[in-house]
């Protein structure tokens, strides 16, 4: 079977700034995997291409083995049109460093609003959904409530809630809980535990929260420069890195916690 | 020269008050023109196909670089040289909106700019479709900047419509200088036009602050 994610010789530029060079990552379904590395390696972009946010320069992107970025032509390939991108695009969701929820619309709205608009669901169905993942994230206390009457953990986790009500099978953690204060860090990270440990979503974390990756992550890439320098399982990847530049910045964060 | 209470009230007035429906229909008109014509000239601004924006992009510069009065000419004298001859209040009504728009771009410009662009990448996470984007998530949250912005740009528009008297259109400013032309007597006619203009400009302004503190409420909470 063709792998969940991948990245085949995928490079971004910004201008003469190399960000993505040449990257190729495969990532089985089901797979929860942890990119980890140093602030401007480039982790983040990773998920951006993923999510289509940004377009890449060379290479290709594919899903369960098809073509996202980009559609066959002859022996080549050419860039897919906005109808592929967006037809495809429903099997990712993504949660973001800064949480985004739409300020003008109450939790409820928040996580119906594409659901019906992109989906198609019926508004019922849709709220339905909707309250049932807000009593998973622990938030259906407060369908009611604007972004800004809420916590930066409680908007985290109605922002997970959003992702979740459209159904994705990737989901994509940018840096999940840098924004937050360090009191609500552990409510996020315990509902993403969870969807780690009890869905089959083929997960995608880019966080500097060590231990927290090593727990939930099948497998953790240590990027650095636009490229992957060494990866490997939680287990031997914290306790027996190989590269130098891995045990090098590993020494640094940990030291730091 | 003596103020003439019986000329104000009987001549002027009477007047004023018949074109003063002149005047707000030029203004109504001219401001729905700036707005609708406005939102999309920033858009194809705002495109991709660079042909399209620096197109656009010149035509704002040169309709904000000439002055309205030479536009409205423009429009009146010398249209009709290429056929195109239309009645004054409606060749005003052009003049000004088109002149509005192209400033007006440059507000929803601002307005867009400030939604943060986390939105619009939550919105391409969300799988959401352009337009639907643009109607519910980033105009709604661009209104706050923009609604005080464009009531402005209504009182000027309605400031700027005596330029139409150059045309001939019956607004309070042309029916005002037809009375002193008529009678030699200008100073009832100009005072009591000046006196309608501010009680006007002093109720949109607070239609506009009524319409503002609305937004934001809606979208601010």
């Amino acid at each position: 079977m063709a792998p969940k994610i991948t990245f085949d010789n995928v490079t971004k530029r910004y201008g003469d700034l190399t960000v993505l060079d040449g990257l190729n990552l495969e990532i089985e379904e089901g797979e929860v995997v942890s990119i980890i590395g140093p602030s401007g390696s480039g982790k983040t972009t990773v998920l951006r291409v993923l999510m289509t946010l940004e377009g890449i320069q060379e290479g290709v992107i594919s899903l369960d083995g098809e073509p996202f970025t980009h559609v066959r032509k002859g022996d080549g390939f050419v860039p897919a049109k906005p109808a592929h991108i967006r037809k495809l695009r429903t099997k990712i969701g993504m949660v973001f460093q800064s949480f985004n929820l739409f300020p003008h619309m109450t939790t409820l709205q928040n996580c119906i609003e594409a659901p019906v608009q992109s989906l198609g669901l019926r508004k019922d169905e849709a709220v339905e959904r909707a309250r049932e993942l807000l009593g998973m994230v622990g938030m259906a206390e407060k369908e009611d409530h604007y972004p800004s009457q809420l916590s930066g953990g409680q908007q985290q986790r109605v922002a997970i809630a959003r992702a979740l009500a459209m159904r994705p099978e990737i989901l994509l953690f940018d840096e999940p809980t840098s924004a937050l204060d360090p009191e609500m860090v552990g409510e996020v990270l315990s509902v993403i535990r969870t969807l780690a440990a009890e869905h089959s979503y083929t997960m995608l974390l880019v966080t500097h929260q060590m231990g927290f990756a090593r727990e939930v992550s099948d497998r953790i890439l240590f990027f650095e420069s636009g490229k992957f320098v060494e990866q490997g399982h939680p287990d031997t990847f914290f306790s027996n890195p190989q590269h130098s530049r891995t045990k090098e910045f590993l020494a640094k964060v940990l030291e730091a916690n | 020269m003596e103020w003439d209470w019986e000329f104000t009230w009987n001549r002027v007035l009477p007047a004023m008050l018949e074109a003063l429906p002149v005047t707000i229909q030029a203004t109504v008109f001219s401001f729905v023109l700036a707005v609708v014509v406005g939102l999309p000239l920033m858009l194809l601004r705002k495109s991709s196909i660079r042909l399209v924006s620096v197109v656009v992009g010149e035509f704002i510069e040169f309709v904000r670089g000439t002055p309205l009065l030479v536009q409205i000419f423009f429009l009146f004298f010398v249209l009709p040289e290429f056929g195109i001859t239309l009645p004054p209040l409606l060749t005003g009504i052009l003049a000004i909106g088109l002149y509005n728009a192209a400033l007006c771009s440059e507000v929803f410009r601002a307005g867009f700019d400030a939604v943060p662009k986390g939105q619009w990448e939550a919105a391409t996470a969300l799988n959401l479709s352009p337009r639907r984007t643009l109607t519910a998530i980033i105009i709604p949250q661009s209104l706050p900047p923009i609604v005080p912005a464009l009531g402005n740009y209504l009182i000027v528009i309605f400031k700027e419509t005596p330029l139409l008297s150059f045309v001939a259109v019956a607004e309070i400013m042309h029916v005002a200088k037809g009375i002193g032309v008529e009678t030699y007597r200008f100073t009832e006619a100009i005072t009591i036009a000046g006196i309608l203009f501010l009680i006007l400009s002093l109720i949109a302004a607070a239609l506009v602050g009524i319409v503002e503190r609305y937004v934001i409420r809606k979208v601010y909470h």
